[in-house]
Formats: structure tokens, C-alpha cells, sequence
């Protein structure tokens, strides 16, 4: 859990560096910390927020590599955000095969049923959801959240993701989830990073019940719940 | 059987009495049993009811299943992924057939629909049935009774899941006529499903005929509050079970139908208590003969005893009170005969004695006619007449010669019968009488001397007025004993009694030689009486028929320390009778 929550953030941590590199001389970056709960306050984890500046275009990203695991017969993480263009790797560490497809439109693939690492990584060259399936196991999902920016944190258990190093000046603040209900852009906060100040931004999202709960396996109970 | 009779009007108390009970029982168990049939109808509709809501929920779960199954398909999900409308039509069209579906259609997540194996060519069109989509997002599937096309369809909608969801996939079994008649060979009960539409009710689907559908689609809301609706004129219990917000189905079935075994019941009920009553009509019968049958044996022994038939009598073997009033009757005819038997055998000796002596006519009348046979016998004989009864009858009056035999037969005839004597004939005015039988003494010349003396003296006074007249009239008198032949003589048709020996013969003309007021006894029995009498020997007598002399006594009278004579008190009372 901590290992996954902790990879988005040293994805952001180095775009954080470089951009203070580049903006330095301008300015002392701020620190934001966004707070997701559902309508009953409590907080949600696994929800991706991302920040798109409006003062300037947005700073290309690393697109590094990725990776999205099946063990136990389960997609982990179960959310993965990347910067477009990001290559992700499915490695099966099951003893079994697995199907993974995706008919999204940001990317449609099919790796079909297989052993180990596929020995090329998908890449995921246009923003958007996708939602990836095994053909053979009907609970396992995953996301792909494929962002054009590269300010983007997912939320741990207490629904926090903080933002450091940000360049001050203006963001768009959007926060998605696998679960909520409406699109992404209707959670569109402006928000603003002064120089050398935290800010906070919260959101409150409505969730719809996991799709295959009760039905699914525990485990994938745990990982939802936890 | 008549009924005015004793045992018809038992036969009809019987039968009657049994007659209404059965009928009572009859409409009690017919009205309870109508009640019960009404309840038990209303169960068996209500569980058919159930039964067939279970049916089609059944149907409907495989359905679901089915269109769970296919909404999994990786193929459909692929091809739908193409939004190659036309693939997947064919895509769906050939789903279908795998499970024998009558409609399958893809609606997109815009809810327009992508494909329909009914209309190859409608797209894009605005599925219908948003509520159900709605529900199948929520739920991953969902089904309904739906109108659609014009039809009645079960429809149920899953969510395809890729593994978001990309789509709906329905799928559609039509429910016609013929579903309705599968679900009628389930549940044994005629189905129809009513559709709302905007004029009312129609009928979407039915096992009924035509004319009985509109009728049930005019009807049906009164019939669901009475239970009842006349369908082809016929009633019928009726069930609605509502299956869908606007679908009713109507289970019906005849009521005749429902109650044919309650009729059944019914009619073996009524065959039952017939045979009772037919069963109670034999054994009342029976019974009623028993019973009457010792009555009317003893009606008809009475109306003989009334005729004067005492043998009439009844056997009644039973032990009851008719076995007790039978033997109560018997022993009363029984009395009766006695008594009949004893005043006509008293009346046959009272006629019997006018011409025999008591004893003979006693043993007669008692049929004892041993008497009667000849035998040898001891007797002692007695003869009298009346000295100068010749002269007298040709000198008087005939009235006054009947006036003095009836006067002198009134006279000896009490004194014979006094001593036992046999009187055994009158001539005229002599009379022959004899002792010793039939009714056996020891001392019957004593008896025959008594009599002899007793007769001379009643005789004597008797004379004593007829001689104040001028008439020479005497008593004489003969007694021997000997033995003689006794019995009956004569032929068949007259017989009479008489006793034939030489003792009647001598004491015959012992009689003749008597002159008035003498007794004149032989000499046996003179031996007999010595004692008794004063006799006096008047020597020895030369008779007629008789070879040598012949010793004679005159009796005088009793001596007078001869003790009286010992005649049973008995024969003077019968007689005085």
C-alpha cells in the first residue's frame, strides 16, 4: 500500500525539481495538499488529483516507465496514473494466464492470455481513462489514467495527496476516481500556489458502489476498501 | 305393503325416520362440503397463483442467466468495442440462437440502441426502457414484462462490463398463446396476460378463446373482486396476479371444473344414503314381518277361537314379550278348550243319562267305551213290576195309565240311581235293574236287597193313593244273582246294554211269583243277606225253565239293627241335578 501510494509521488517529486530548476529565479515554490471525501465525509483513497497550470502551458513530463503487476489474480496498483506517453509494462507474476485487454478509447490493446512480461510495454499516448480487464478473471480491473500534466498525486487511506515544490501561480485542480459518478472535469477547482506558502484544496466526490463487490474475491475487497 | 296396516305403517315409521336423517345428514355434510370446496378452491388458485409466479420467475432467472452469459462474451464485447453496427448485429443475431431467445438487442451507454435481431436496420433509435438500463447499472442486470413491438415480451438487460460498462445487451422471450398454454400444462389453469394500455386492459396473451378474452379484457376488474367471471356462460373462479407495473396475469379455471370432485363426493354421499334408505325399506320390512307376524298369527288364532276352534293355538318361538303374550294366549285357549271340553262332556252325560245309568253314561261320555265290550260277571239282577197293571191299563183312562207309569218311573227311578243300580231297562211297568256292573261292589246283593226294599215302600205309598181310587194295584219283586254275560248287544246302528244269563231268567220269574209287596230272593242271596233282613222261606218253587225247585225267600224288611245303607252322598245330589 505505502509502496503504491509512494510511486505517483517520486513521479512528481522529480517534475517538481526540474520545474523549480527552470522557475528559480522567479520564484519560492508552494506546497498544496488536496483532501478527498465522499459525500458522507469519509475520506477516499485511490483518487487521482491533477493540477494543470494556467499561467504558463504545462511542462512536459518524463514519461518513465511503468508497471502494473497480476498477482493473486488481481491488477496492482489498481489505479495507475501516468504522464502521456508513458510505456507500462504487464508483468504476470500468477502461475496462471492472464487476458488483459482494454476497449477504452484513450487505448485499446489485448494482450492475449500469456505468461512472464510481454516483452514489449504498452504505451499510453493519449490522455484519457482506460480500463483494463482481464478476458478470463471478470473481477480483475484496473486504471490507467494516462494525464497531460505532470502535476498528478493519488490519495492514500486518509484521502490526502500532498504537492511540494509547486511553482506558484495559478492551477486547475481536478480530482478522478474510478467510482465517481459524473467525469473529471466537472470537479475543475482554480486554485492558486503562492511562493513558499501550503494551500489546501478539497473535494467532495459521490461514489457509486464497487461494480463487483460482493461477488469478487476478498482480496479485491481489501485493496477497495483499503 | 299397505300402509293402513301395522306393518306397513312400521315399515313407513322406520323408513321415514331414517329417510330424514339421512336427508338431514345429507344437506349438513352437502352444505359443509360446499364450503369447504369453496375454500379449497380459493387455496388451490391461490398456490397456483404462487406456482405460477415461481414459473415465471424461474424463466425470467434463466433469462437473466443467459443474458448474463452472453453479456460476458469476449467476442460481443470485442465487436461491440468496433461499433460496427452491422457486425454486431450479426454478432447478436447469432447469440440469440444460442439461447433460443426470440429478441437480443445492444443498447450503447447513450442509451440509443446499436443493434435489434428484430430490425436489422434500426439504429440509433432511443431504447425504450430507460428504467431498465438504469436498473442494470446499478444492478448489472435487470428484467421486466414489457410491451414492446407491439408485443408482450420478458425482457432482461445486463450490463456489458469491458470490464466498464460499454453497453446494455437485452434479451427477449415473446410470451404469446403458446406461452401461455405451456404455463397452463404447469399449473392445470387457463392464463391470460392482460396489458394496461390507454383505453384499459387488453389481452396480450391467452389460453382463453376469443370471445371469452374480450369478455375477461371487459370484465376483469369486477372478476377480481368477486373471484367469478362468466366466461362461454360458464363461471369461473378467477386469480389475478400482478406481475409487472403494467402486465396482470389471470389465472381462470371452471368452476364445475373445480367442483367436479366436491360433485363427486356429493353424488357418492347421495347414492350412499339412498342404498340407507333402500337397506332401511328391506330390514324395516324384514323386522316389521317379524314383528307382525306373531300379531297376526295371533289375530287369526283369536278369530278362530271366536268361530269356537280351541285347537287354535300360535307358535311364537321368540323370547319376548310377543313369545310371552303367544304362550299366554296359548294357555288361555288351552283353558278354554278345557272348559269347552268339560261342558260338552257334561252335556253329552246329561244327555246320555236319560237313557243310561250315571255310571254307564259317565264312563261313555269320557269315551271310555271298554265298558261296552261283553265280559262275565257276578251280578246281582233285579226285577219289578206292578200286580194288576193289565187290568188297570184296560180299565182307565190312557192319561191316567201315562199319569201312573210317569208317577211310578218319577218314583224308582231316584231309588235305583240312589243305589248305584244298573238300571238296565223300563217295560212298561216292570224294569230289570242289575249291580256289580259296570261299576264293580262286593256287596251288591245287599245293595240290590236295600234298593228292593226301598222301592216296595216309595212304590207302596205310591199305590196306597191309586188304590184309595179302586184300582187293584200291587208291587212284586224278584232278586237272584248268578253270572251272566254283560256288554253291549245288538248290531251297528242299535245296541244295547243288557246282562243274558240264568240269573236274569230266575229272578224274572222270581218276580212273577211275587205277589203284591213280597221280595222274593233266591237262596244265594238270601245267604248274602241273612244277617241283614228278615226273610221268610217259602219252600221250594217249581219255575219255568228252570229243572229243578228252586229255593225262595220273601225279604220283609230290614232288620232293625241293620245299619242304613252306605249310598254315596254323591249319587242322590247327582241325581237331584
Amino acid at each position: 500500500m505505502i509502496r503504491r501510494l509512494v510511486r505517483p509521488l517520486c513521479a512528481v517529486v522529480p517534475l517538481a525539481v526540474a520545474a523549480a530548476a527552470v522557475m528559480a529565479a522567479a520564484a519560492t515554490p508552494g506546497t498544496t495538499d488536496a483532501v478527498v471525501t465522499d459525500d458522507g465525509r469519509r475520506p477516499v483513497a485511490e483518487a487521482v488529483v491533477s493540477l494543470t497550470p494556467l499561467d504558463r502551458p504545462a511542462p512536459a513530463g518524463q514519461p518513465g516507465p511503468a508497471v502494473i503487476e497480476q498477482r493473486d489474480q488481481q491488477f496492482d496498483p489498481y489505479v495507475l496514473p501516468v504522464y502521456v506517453g508513458t510505456p507500462v509494462q504487464f508483468p504476470n507474476r500468477d502461475d496462471i494466464r492472464h487476458h488483459v485487454y482494454s476497449f477504452s478509447p484513450a487505448k485499446t490493446f489485448e494482450l492475449p492470455l500469456y505468461v512472464g512480461t510481454p516483452p514489449a510495454p504498452v504505451v499510453f499516448d493519449q490522455p484519457g481513462v482506460v480500463a483494463l480487464g482481464c478476458n478470463i478473471h471478470d473481477w480483475m480491473v484496473a486504471y490507467v489514467y494516462v494525464l497531460a500534466t505532470p502535476y498528478f498525486a493519488t490519495t492514500g487511506a486518509d484521502g490526502r495527496a500532498r504537492f511540494a515544490d509547486l511553482p506558484p501561480g495559478r492551477y486547475q485542480a481536478q480530482v478522478w476516481h474510478p467510482r465517481m459518478r459524473g467525469a473529471a472535469e466537472r470537479t475543475t477547482t482554480l486554485i492558486t500556489v503562492a511562493p513558499g506558502e501550503a494551500s489546501e484544496v478539497a473535494f467532495v466526490v459521490a461514489l457509486r458502489p464497487p461494480r463487483y463487490a460482493p461477488k469478487d474475491p476478498p482480496q479485491y475487497e481489501r485493496q477497495q476498501g483499503g | 305393503v299397505r300402509f293402513g296396516s301395522y306393518r306397513g305403517r312400521l315399515v313407513l315409521v322406520f323408513v321415514g325416520l331414517f329417510t330424514v336423517i339421512q336427508a338431514l345428514s345429507f344437506v349438513v355434510v352437502s352444505a359443509w362440503v360446499r364450503v369447504l370446496a369453496r375454500q379449497e378452491i380459493e387455496e388451490e388458485l391461490r398456490l397456483a397463483g404462487s406456482l405460477f409466479i415461481r414459473q415465471l420467475e424461474l424463466r425470467t432467472e434463466q433469462l437473466v442467466t443467459a443474458t448474463r452469459l452472453l453479456s460476458g462474451d469476449f467476442a460481443l464485447k470485442t465487436t461491440v468495442a468496433t461499433t460496427d453496427h452491422r457486425t454486431t448485429w450479426s454478432v447478436l443475431e447469432n447469440h440469440r440462437r444460442r439461447i433460443g431467445a426470440d429478441v437480443l438487442m445492444m443498447v450503447g451507454l447513450d442509451g440509443t440502441v446499436v443493434a435489434d435481431t428484430l430490425h436489422p436496420d434500426r439504429h440509433g433509435a432511443v431504447f425504450p426502457l430507460r428504467r431498465l438500463l438504469d436498473e442494470a447499472e446499478d444492478q448489472h442486470e435487470a428484467s421486466d414484462l414489457v410491451a414492446l413491438d407491439g408485443g408482450l415480451y420478458r425482457l432482461a438487460v445486463a450490463t456489458v462490463l469491458a470490464p466498464i460498462p460499454i453497453g446494455w445487451l437485452g434479451a427477449g422471450f415473446v410470451i404469446d398463446d403458446r406461452t401461455a398454454g405451456d404455463l397452463r400444462d404447469v399449473t392445470g389453469l387457463h392464463v391470460s396476460f392482460l396489458r394496461r394500455d390507454a383505453g384499459g386492459v387488453a389481452v396480450a396473451a391467452s389460453t382463453l378463446s376469443a370471445p371469452d378474452r374480450t369478455a375477461l379484457s371487459r370484465d376483469v376488474p369486477a372478476a377480481r373482486a368477486a373471484g367469478l367471471i362468466a366466461l362461454g356462460g360458464e363461471p369461473h373462479v378467477v386469480r389475478a396476479e400482478r406481475v409487472s407495473d403494467d402486465v396482470l396475469v389471470v389465472l381462470q379455471r371452471p368452476l364445475a371444473e373445480a367442483l367436479a370432485p366436491y360433485e363427486r363426493l356429493r353424488r357418492t354421499l347421495l347414492a350412499v344414503a339412498a342404498v340407507g334408505v333402500v337397506l332401511a325399506f328391506v330390514g324395516a320390512s324384514m323386522l316389521a314381518r317379524r314383528v307382525s307376524r306373531p300379531v297376526l298369527a295371533l289375530a287369526e288364532a283369536a278369530r278362530r277361537v271366536a268361530r269356537g276352534d280351541f285347537a287354535a293355538g300360535v307358535a311364537i318361538p321368540q323370547r319376548d314379550e310377543l313369545g310371552e303374550l303367544g304362550a299366554t294366549f296359548n294357555e288361555m285357549v288351552s283353558g278354554l278348550r278345557e272348559r269347552d271340553r268339560v261342558r260338552s262332556e257334561l252335556e253329552r252325560a246329561g244327555r246320555l243319562k236319560r237313557f243310561f245309568s250315571p255310571q254307564v253314561a259317565e264312563a261313555l261320555s269320557s269315551g271310555d267305551e271298554s265298558i261296552l265290550a261283553s265280559r262275565r260277571r257276578e251280578i246281582t239282577v233285579v226285577f219289578c213290576d206292578l200286580r194288576g197293571f193289565t187290568a188297570f191299563a184296560e180299565t182307565a183312562d190312557p192319561e191316567e195309565v201315562m199319569g201312573l207309569l210317569r208317577d211310578y218311573h218319577a218314583t224308582v227311578g231316584p231309588v235305583v240311581f240312589a243305589h248305584e243300580g244298573t238300571l238296565e231297562r223300563f217295560t212298561g211297568d216292570g224294569l230289570m235293574v242289575f249291580f256289580n256292573d259296570p261299576i264293580p261292589c262286593a256287596d251288591h246283593a245287599v245293595r240290590a236287597v236295600r234298593m228292593a226294599i226301598a222301592m216296595r215302600d216309595a212304590v207302596g205309598r205310591l199305590l196306597a193313593a191309586w188304590r184309595a181310587r179302586g184300582h187293584a194295584l200291587g208291587v212284586g219283586t224278584g232278586i237272584a244273582m248268578g253270572y251272566a254275560t254283560v256288554g253291549r248287544i245288538g248290531f251297528e246302528g242299535r245296541f244295547d246294554y243288557a246282562a243274558i244269563g240264568r240269573v236274569t231268567n230266575l229272578s224274572a220269574r222270581l218276580c212273577q211269583e211275587a205277589e203284591d209287596g213280597q221280595i222274593l230272593i233266591s237262596q244265594r242271596v238270601h245267604a248274602e243277606v241273612a244277617g241283614l233282613v228278615d226273610a221268610v222261606p217259602l219252600g221250594a218253587f217249581t219255575l219255568k225253565g228252570f229243572g229243578t225247585a228252586v229255593a225262595v225267600f220273601n225279604v220283609l224288611g230290614l232288620q232293625a239293627s241293620a245299619p242304613p245303607a252306605a249310598v254315596p252322598p254323591g249319587a242322590a245330589s247327582k241325581e237331584a241335578t
